[in-house]
């Protein structure tokens, strides 16, 4: 896996780069056609940044993707860690989608309390995920619901990068509704996320994500949309709920660009804007969130 | 412990698919031609709560992609040949369709 690593500031500036040069590059198409009527219909499931639309593709559409999330900057020291989901994904049904795929994991760890250092580049793990569309979008109902499932089972830590063996299974609703046609969306999702988690030692951790986001996507162009998010989330060091830990909101702009009627690309940076450490009076939540995350993906459709 | 899981997710099962729509109850058949880079007709009907099945028929030289978001279906229909598209029982409601080869070959099926 060739994968290089990048500087925080450094990938800031390339993914800021790249924003620019997609909104020249759809500026190209609002010229050419200014009635979003005319437009062709767009699929929401990757509109929305972090958030996931309610998209489930067409029947009989596979596509394979490259999907990779940045985490970035703890509490003290050097932290940046990646995933990427090599997916192949397909449409069964006009309401099933199915996806799985590998995992692929980078870590850069220096000077973080509770972390050891490190410095790897790993194969972590393997996922798989089941799509119902359960509310369809029609001309006279502008809102559409998806229920997600995705387990996941990694054998590199997510956060640390420390060989562990973590189960973990995703659940979400993703909801979108079309507030102008073929123009402006509005995105949902609830998140909740149990894990366990055995450590080298034997040690076992059970743990929670639960959260919530709204989104906003903006199509300025046929083939180009810009939004942003906000993310509430929570985490419990028990998987029913029941022992909270902490919480963070997250904020950041999206933008998805269809380079061709088979390939595109979505990017999204969410920053911590607020947050909390139960028993620790300090501002943010640096422990079980981050400073700041990136997600960056390429997909082609065949 | 894990019989009562596994009959909770044959109920969820059970659940989601029931939902899906019969292919048992009559479909509604509509033939659409696809000639010089249009479809003809390009404005079609079909009564709500009945499955479709379009008949394409590409009278071109080169293949054409029927593709619909709304209508979550797409397929290649090669040059001098008819592909066949199954499609749900449909709300009312109007339902674009377009070849993905052509940006200008446009319809919609109107469902009442």
């Amino acid at each position: 896996m060739a994968m290089r690593y990048w500087s925080a500031a450094g990938q800031r500036h390339s993914i800021g780069l790249l924003l620019v040069s997609c909104v020249f590059f759809g500026g190209a198409g609002t010229s050419r056609a200014d009635d979003a009527t005319s437009w062709k219909e767009i699929e929401t499931k990757y509109i929305f940044g972090f958030t996931t639309g309610s998209g489930i593709g067409l029947e009989g559409e596979k596509e394979f993707t490259v999907d990779t999330i940045g985490r970035f900057g703890k509490r003290d020291g050097h932290y940046t860690a990646t995933e990427t989901k090599y997916e192949f994904e397909f449409t069964p049904t006009q309401f099933i989608q199915i996806e799985f795929g590998a995992l692929g994991s980078t870590h850069n760890i220096s000077g973080v309390t509770d972390l050891d250092d490190r410095r790897q580049v790993a194969a972590t793990g393997a996922f798989a995920e089941l799509r119902y569309l359960a509310i369809e979008r029609t001309s006279n109902n502008p809102l559409s619901v998806t229920l997600a499932v995705e387990p996941t089972v990694r054998w590199i830590d997510e956060t640390s990068g420390a060989r562990v063996r973590n189960y973990e299974f995703e659940t979400t609703v993703n909801a979108d509704l079309e507030l102008l046609r073929n123009r402006l969306f509005a995105g949902l999702n609830l998140l909740y996320e149990p894990e366990v988690t055995w450590g080298p030692m034997g040690d076992v951790e059970r743990e929670a994500t639960a959260g919530i986001s709204g989104a906003l996507a903006l199509r300025i162009a046929p083939n180009v949309v810009i939004g942003g998010e906000v993310w509430y989330l929570r985490h419990y060091d028990a998987a029913n709920l029941t022992a909270f830990t902490g919480d963070a909101v997250m904020l950041g702009p999206s933008i998805y660009v269809q380079f061709t009627p088979k390939m595109f690309m979505t990017a999204a940076w969410n920053t911590q804007v607020w947050g909390r450490e139960i028993g620790n009076p300090v501002s943010l939540n640096l422990a079980e969130f981050q400073r700041h995350r990136a997600r960056l993906k390429f997909a082609w459709e065949f | 412990m894990m019989t009562r899981t596994l009959n909770i997710a044959a109920i969820c099962a059970i659940a989601m698919f029931s939902s899906t729509p019969s292919r048992a109850q009559q479909a509604i058949e509509i033939r659409l031609t696809y000639s010089n880079g249009q479809f003809q007709p390009s404005q079609v009907s079909a009564p709500a709560d009945k499955p479709i099945v379009f008949r394409i028929k590409n009278a071109d030289a080169k293949a054409m992609e029927f593709e619909s978001k709304s209508l979550r279906v797409e397929k290649v229909v090669a040059a001098n040949s008819e592909g066949v598209i199954n499609v749900r029982a449909l709300k009312p409601g109007r339902y674009e369709f377009y070849d993905d080869f052509n940006e200008k070959a446009r319809g919609a099926l109107t469902v009442q």
